[in-house]
């Protein structure tokens, strides 16, 4: 029962890069429509736990479920195909393409031409301008390199492609690092508006106060070790803040 | 208070906006430079723009040419390939073998195969062992050269095979004009459309501008990686049969130092060192200024050493300029 209305399980994740063990048995549950705030001080072993389950590496030992099955992820694509995406600020965009050829990036839109199969350029174009708007972002033109824009119009930009290709897990990895405050609360407006839309988020960072006001639950971590889950309603911002620095739940 | 923020932020953008349209049409600087050499070399020379001359120019920018467009694929997907002058040697010797045992078509389609196989090996050689494409290629280019010296002893071989991919490939058609000129011009049409217009030429941008947020996004940037170390080897290897085809004769030395040419015309033609950004009509403009400067620099009296002195300068200053735009980018 309870395996069957969990979205994403991820069961005794084991990582170890060299000498160096960076999960050891980790569990971790998502639900449908939730926003899940794993948090955790610097070289805890958040994002090396949302890459696996990303597809960015294999974990070493352990299992992770999907929609009730497993499953293993030898790429990103594999991944992506089933309905997750990250969000990551260094690295989901490529600085030195356009906006539209960005926001399609492994899913290009083709039209038929005889035999051969070219991008579909002005669809692209057309749709990435569309969706850009929506979110509030100012451009000229999506044939506009990505290096031009702000951090949290990229934040946007990554967000809102997620949204349009409609994932059902979203990770966002630190998507609120070295962004103004306006554009903080723009991100986590956004953030609320895509759990209304009825998909999970896992938002990670190492400073509560970010992901308190939107998120249902949270996963602590620490060197490696769950140290500790609780929900919004059994505690403050301050007991999750002392639980990361004690690194024990008390 | 909001509001002058806001309006500096958008006057800020609509200058590097600017810079950015510049940038998106990299095939700029190279064309005005090809077009300032023109100029120059039909002011100087009366010889110059003369049609028995542009296409003696065409058919060595050709055999250059077909060559940097594999080199410069690569290169937009961030890798190097080195090797491509001695492959480009090693083809012809094996194409001009080959055809005088059977025929020339047989030894061409044998040849490119071979070619694409060594282009595999380089891609596998530089991914599975992670060293940089610089040394994977420089290590194949010496083991090509070395081993076609070794084994030809430096003699040179003739074509003494049927005429079938020799007119295909460089006899002349009339007023000059050979098919490798449309070779390299169908050529650079074709690769120019698949990087700008289709899927793969999407995902070759991505993983030269950066390979973690290709991978990420889903693209198979080994895949992309090694498929370009192929079409790189491909396109050395058809220069070479192209070469070979027009000399009728195959020595050991041919090409040596060509690399370099390929990589400098790519650099002029507007592809970063660093992957990532790059237009293939720039690296035809390029190819097509490097040809000229050899030959116009003789007509209007220079000594032929120089032509490596400008190529030098040239390549330094489009170097900069490449990378001053870039820096105003981001």
């Amino acid at each position: 029962m309870q395996q069957v209305s969990l979205l994403a399980k991820m069961v005794d994740i084991e990582k170890n890069f060299g000498a160096v063990q960076a999960l050891k048995k980790v569990n971790l549950e998502i639900r449908p429509g939730e926003i899940l705030g794993l948090l955790g001080d610097n070289g805890a072993g958040k994002s090396t736990l949302v890459k696996i389950l990303a597809g960015v590496f294999p974990p070493d030992r352990g299992e992770i479920f999907f929609e009730g099955k497993q499953v293993s992820f030898s790429s990103p694509k594999v991944a992506r195909i089933l309905g997750i995406e990250t969000v990551h600020q260094a690295l989901s965009l490529v600085d030195v393409m356009s906006i539209s050829r960005n926001f399609f990036l492994g899913r290009e839109p083709t039209k038929k031409i005889g035999p051969i199969h070219l991008l579909d350029r002005k669809k692209m174009n057309g749709e990435c301008q569309r969706v850009v708007t929506g979110l509030g972002v100012r451009v000229m033109s999506p044939n506009e390199f990505v290096s031009i824009l702000s951090g949290g119009e990229r934040q946007a930009i990554c967000i809102g492609r997620a949204m349009h290709f409609k994932v059902k897990l979203l990770i966002l990895d630190e998507p609120l690092a070295a962004l103004s405050v306006r554009e903080t609360r723009e991100v986590l407006r956004q953030v609320e508006k895509v759990r209304e839309s009825g998909v999970s988020v896992i938002f990670i960072t190492h400073n509560v106060y970010h992901v308190y006001p939107v998120a249902e639950r949270f996963v602590m971590l620490d060197r490696g070790i769950k140290i500790g889950e609780v929900y919004k309603k059994e505690a403050s911002p301050e007991d999750i803040i002392e639980i990361i620095a004690t690194g024990k739940m008390s | 208070m909001k509001e002058p923020v806001k309006s500096i932020g958008i006057e800020n953008r609509k200058q590097t906006l600017s810079f950015s349209q510049i940038r998106r049409c990299p095939e700029f600087g190279v064309i005005l430079a090809f077009l300032v050499l023109l100029a120059i070399f039909s002011i100087f020379s009366s010889k110059f723009l003369t049609l028995r001359n542009i296409t003696g120019i065409l058919t060595i920018v050709s055999e250059l040419g077909v060559m940097t467009i594999g080199v410069a694929f690569l290169m937009i997907a961030g890798e190097f390939d080195l090797s491509v002058s001695s492959l480009y040697a090693f083809s012809g010797f094996l194409f001009v073998t080959l055809a005088n045992k059977y025929n020339s078509p047989l030894a061409f389609v044998i040849t490119l195969a071979i070619a694409a196989f060594i282009g595999f090996c380089n891609g596998t050689i530089t991914l599975r062992a992670r060293i940089p494409s610089f040394i994977a290629t420089l290590g194949m280019q010496l083991l090509l050269r070395g081993s076609l010296l070794a084994v030809t002893g430096g003699e040179s071989v003739s074509y003494k095979s049927d005429a079938i991919m020799p007119t295909l490939l460089t006899r002349f058609i009339g007023f000059g004009f050979r098919p490798s000129h449309i070779w390299f011009i169908a050529l650079t049409l074709i690769f120019s459309i698949i990087l700008t217009n289709t899927r793969y030429g999407n995902w070759v941008f991505a993983t030269g501008g950066n390979r973690e947020v290709a991978r990420a996004m889903g693209v198979n940037t080994n895949k992309v990686k090694v498929t370009n170390f192929m079409l790189s080897a491909l396109m050395a290897s058809l220069s070479g049969c192209i070469v070979i085809s027009r000399f009728n004769l195959a020595n050991a030395s041919f090409g040596t130092g060509m690399e370099l040419e390929a990589i400098a015309s790519a650099v002029i033609g507007g592809t970063f060192l660093t992957g990532g950004y790059g237009t293939i009509i720039g690296v035809f403009f390029g190819a097509l200024l490097m040809g000229m400067m050899r030959t116009g620099l003789v007509m209007i009296g220079a000594p032929a050493y120089w032509y490596q002195t400008f190529v030098g300068a040239i390549l330094i200053i489009a170097a900069t300029i490449n990378l001053k735009l870039r820096h105003l980018e981001m």
